[in-house]
């Protein structure tokens, strides 16, 4: 591919223009050119820049035609090459090293930023590991790789008829909200009262205003200190006294989604109505959908109070006598294994906007095929990696997470459901952002937002199978990776 | 006047593209020595810069050294909104060419004071040596820049009001929402066009018929401002066969036969060398009291005395406006290196208003006279009186005079 580099300006701008490329604009791929400054890290308002700056790019890329998309969001990913999130290491140093390594190799694959999870496990694991996987992006370093926007805790509020591998002895059911600080560790969810009273007030003057201007600035996303570890809970909301909890969960900042749950129809949308924003792999670990008890997938059917998320009244402050809101997001393992490709294709037109594309990953991913121990805190385990498929050994074919990359995901999806390439990664960008209240500095090539790029090429062979390559990942306005050279920029 | 036809619009817009890279091409700009360029706005000349980036990508032009000047922006619209002239040039050209921004110019529709604004444009024009070519297009109603019907031909930058036609087919950019239409416009003059060294026009399409006719068959007519080219040494307009459906035959086979003509001798009509490569140094530009200056540096301007420039320091004096140099860093930024230009303008200018404020005075404060009743009163010290005619005070009674040697700053 071409990549014509040539100096416009004597002045070091640290300003990148990307011309002759195709950007992922809303559902729509649009020619035209995208300027990202590595000096902020940010998409710039390139005609401000000119005119107002009277700057320049440093060097102009051309792209030959390929498509530029804003980094890739992952929102469930239980390890990478090796390294599971769910342990602890004896030094926890250890630890934090694995992750600095995970976070730079993870970013090759597109995925610029990503939640972090972990799954049912020990009240000790949660505490010693949570602080580790809180937002990471405040140093808006790009040798860092991927980012974390938050943990997702799947579990331990999860019922145990749908527990998948999780191991049912660490499944509790909460009461209160402090059985979930006891849980977590207090400072894991609960802002310090310094932080929560301060942000408080802030929330409801907004209010009345239009919804965008009510979510939380940059700076409150970049995890400065204020910011609690955990973005994302999993919870099974018919379980003990959840429901209730929601809307105190929601008012800290974090997402609740469904998920390893029994719930049925009704107690999903009382979940939704509560607060719930999302669910935890759709299909998988929850009640098929039946015809007269549609359950947790019957959600996605409710008519819809306000047609777009955008424009949902700001007024509506989430609270239990709030009426039940838009449908939520909801997350597909599209790996072709946890779901069958019409069940993707009729999920993806039961809730266009809602679909986030996840790989629920385990550590084996990125490593070769072979036999790889593993515990959920009861026992040794081995999981069975065969290409993409994890399997529980001993289960009788009991799936384990899967091993897929999330730009695979993509060229599934785009392959099972017929989608345009802008449509099938949205559900990686703009979607998920959305989902994470990010959709500001994650997920579009708008100005003012992360320059967290990928440049990808558009293969499709004979059959008509098409697939996405990753060529070149960029994060905070810098060169991280290209394929075919290993060294990372 | 060259007058060029070609078949259809892509045709026409390519010809004026290749045209302008050649023109830059061979006048081979340095960074001391830039090629001017007077750019316009509208649908006419889209097919010029989709033409002139596709050259630059392919290497046949570099924009480097190329200084551009536009020809109108609206007024009291945000410089980004997307209809502004600002994003449309940069929509359009800047964005995807390596012209240095510093080396843009579009008039600031939002400028604190608009009337200096103009004056400022003209100035920076001069301070660039000089348009060497000015682009244009052609209004229905055959204006250039926003030089609308009526407009005098001797015109300079400065605030224009909308016609409501224009208003009317603008509005098609504002959701249709009249009042969404900014009602007025900062242009350059018709006059400020016809100083550059070589203007070229584009028309294209039948809705230019009639003004096209107007323009090329009938004589100078402020109603008609793009007629006044005309008067021009160097000019050339291209057109599409629809833009002739008005001409007469005659025409428009006379110019297709020339045309045919010099090309079969092998002759194309060239420009005096002077006009193509431009002065070899930035001319100095001096600002008297007696005479407007005279933006035109060569060839000599042909346009009748009627049609001399009015001048550009106009403005100041006549409305006392805050002097434009009150934004002078801004426009110091802009200039070439040597900033003579500048200061000869700022220092005209204060000229001139010390003289106003020296005529104001004495309109506002009549001549003292002397007061008779003093003559009546017995104390002599009474009839020496603050006065502007010392003489007389003196042939009155010398001895007191030359006893104050001052008197409101006159020596006796």
């Amino acid at each position: 591919m071409p990549s014509v580099i040539r100096s416009a300006s004597p002045r070091h701008t640290g300003i990148t223009k990307f011309t002759n490329c195709r950007l992922v604009r809303g559902d729509e791929l649009v020619w035209d050119d995208v300027w990202v400054s590595s000096a902020t890290g940010k998409i710039l308002r390139s005609q401000s820049a000119f005119y107002d700056e009277l700057i320049m790019p440093d060097e102009v890329v051309d792209l030959g035609g390929r498509i530029v998309s804003p980094g890739f969001i992952e929102c469930q990913l239980n390890g990478a090459y090796g390294f599971n999130f769910s342990t602890i290491a004896d030094d926890m140093a250890q630890y934090g090293k694995q992750l600095r390594d995970l976070n730079r190799k993870l970013a090759q694959t597109g995925v610029t930023s990503y939640v972090p999870t972990v799954t049912s496990q020990t009240s000790e694991l949660y505490k010693r590991v949570l602080p580790y996987l809180g937002p990471s992006g405040a140093s808006r370093c790009a040798q860092e790789g991927a980012e974390s926007l938050g943990a997702h805790v799947e579990g331990p509020f999860l019922n145990p008829a749908r527990n998948g591998v999780h191991n049912p002895s660490a499944l509790r059911v909460a009461s209160s909200l402090s059985d979930l600080e006891d849980m977590y560790g207090a400072t894991n969810i609960t802002p310090s009262p310094s932080s929560f009273h301060r942000q408080k007030p802030s929330q409801e003057e907004s209010e009345g205003e239009d919804d965008e201007s009510s979510l939380p600035s940059p700076d409150q996303q970049h995890g400065n200190n204020d910011t609690i570890p955990i973005k994302m809970i999993t919870v099974a909301p018919e379980l003990g006294s959840m429901t209730s909890l929601i809307p105190a969960l929601v008012s800290r900042g974090v997402i609740v989604s469904i998920g390893h749950s029994e719930a049925t129809y009704e107690q999903a949308s009382a979940a939704v109505a509560a607060g719930a924003t999302m669910i935890t792999h759709l299909f998988n670990a929850m009640r098929p959908l039946h015809h007269r008890d549609p359950g947790i997938f019957g959600v996605l059917g409710a008519p819809d109070r306000s047609s777009d998320y955008s424009t949902s009244p700001a007024h509506e402050s989430p609270s239990p006598s709030r009426p039940a809101g838009p449908r939520p997001y909801f997350g597909l393992i599209a790996d072709g294994i946890h779901l069958h490709p019409a069940t993707v294709k009729i999920a993806w037109h039961a809730h266009p906007a809602g679909l986030v594309l996840v790989t629920d990953a385990m550590h084996m991913v990125g490593l070769p095929d072979g036999r790889y121990p593993w515990t959920n805190g009861e026992g040794e385990h081995f999981i069975v990696k065969r290409g993409n498929v994890l399997e529980l050994e001993g289960t009788g074919g009991v799936i384990a997470g899967s091993s897929i990359t999330l730009v695979d995901c993509v060229s599934n999806f785009l392959n099972y459901t017929g989608a345009t390439i802008p449509e099938a990664l949205r559900a990686v960008t703009a979607t998920p952002a959305a989902m994470l209240g990010v959709q500001r500095v994650k997920g579009c090539l708008d100005a003012g937002a992360d320059a967290d790029l990928v440049v990808l090429s558009e293969r499709s062979e004979d059959g008509g199978k098409r697939e996405l390559v990753v060529d070149e990942v960029w994060k905070f306005g810098i060169k991280i990776f290209e394929r075919g050279s290993d060294k990372i920029v | 006047m060259r007058f060029i036809i070609r078949d259809n619009a892509e045709a026409a817009s390519a010809h004026v593209a290749n045209y302008i890279v050649d023109r830059i091409n061979h006048f081979a700009p340095t960074p001391a020595h830039p090629f001017v360029l007077g750019l316009p706005t509208g649908s006419s000349p889209l097919g010029v810069y989709k033409s002139l980036v596709e050259k630059y990508k392919a290497g046949e032009v570099s924009f480097e050294n190329v200084v551009t000047f536009n020809m109108d922006e609206y007024i009291g619209i945000p410089r980004d909104h997307p209809e502004s002239y600002h994003s449309f040039m940069w929509k359009h050209f800047f964005s995807h060419v390596n012209i240095h921004p510093s080396n843009v110019h579009i008039l600031d529709g939002n400028a604190p004071n608009l009337e200096a604004e103009c004056v400022q444009y003209e100035a920076k024009i001069q301070a660039a040596g000089g348009i060497d070519l000015f682009l244009a297009g052609m209004g229905e109603d055959g204006h250039i820049a926003f030089n609308e019907p009526g407009s005098s031909l001797a015109s300079r930058t400065r605030v224009k009001t909308l016609a409501y036609g224009t208003i009317l087919a603008n509005s098609r950019f504002f959701n249709d929402d009249l009042h969404k239409v900014p009602k007025m416009a900062l242009t350059v003059g018709v006059q400020t066009v016809l100083e550059a060294r070589e203007v070229v026009v584009l028309a294209i399409g039948a809705r230019k018929a009639i003004a096209l006719q107007r323009c090329i068959e009938q004589g100078v007519n402020h109603m008609w401002t793009l007629s006044a080219v005309q008067l021009h040494p160097h000019s050339m307009i291209v057109c599409d066969e629809d833009a002739t459906l008005e001409l007469q035959v005659k025409t428009v086979r006379y110019f297709k036969d020339i045309e045919k003509a010099a090309q079969a001798q092998g002759f194309e009509h060239i420009l005096p060398s002077k006009v193509r490569t431009g002065p070899a140094t930035v001319p100095t530009t001096i600002v008297t009291d007696e005479f407007p200056a005279s933006t035109i540096h060569c060839p000599q301007p042909t346009t009748s005395r009627l049609l001399r420039a009015t001048p550009a320091t106009e403005y100041p004096v006549r409305s006392r406006s805050p002097s434009p140099d009150l934004s002078a860093p801004r426009l110091q930024h802009h200039l070439r290196p040597d900033n003579s230009v500048e200061t000869e303008y700022t220092d005209g200018t204060a000229a001139e208003y010390t003289t106003a404020a020296v005529f104001s005075s004495r309109s506002t404060t009549p001549d003292l006279i002397p007061d008779r009743m003093a003559s009546r009163i017995g104390d002599p010290s009474l009839l020496v009186r603050s006065t502007p005619n010392p003489e007389r005070q003196r042939s009155r009674s010398p001895a007191l005079a030359s006893s104050m040697p001052m008197v409101n700053g006159i020596k006796a």
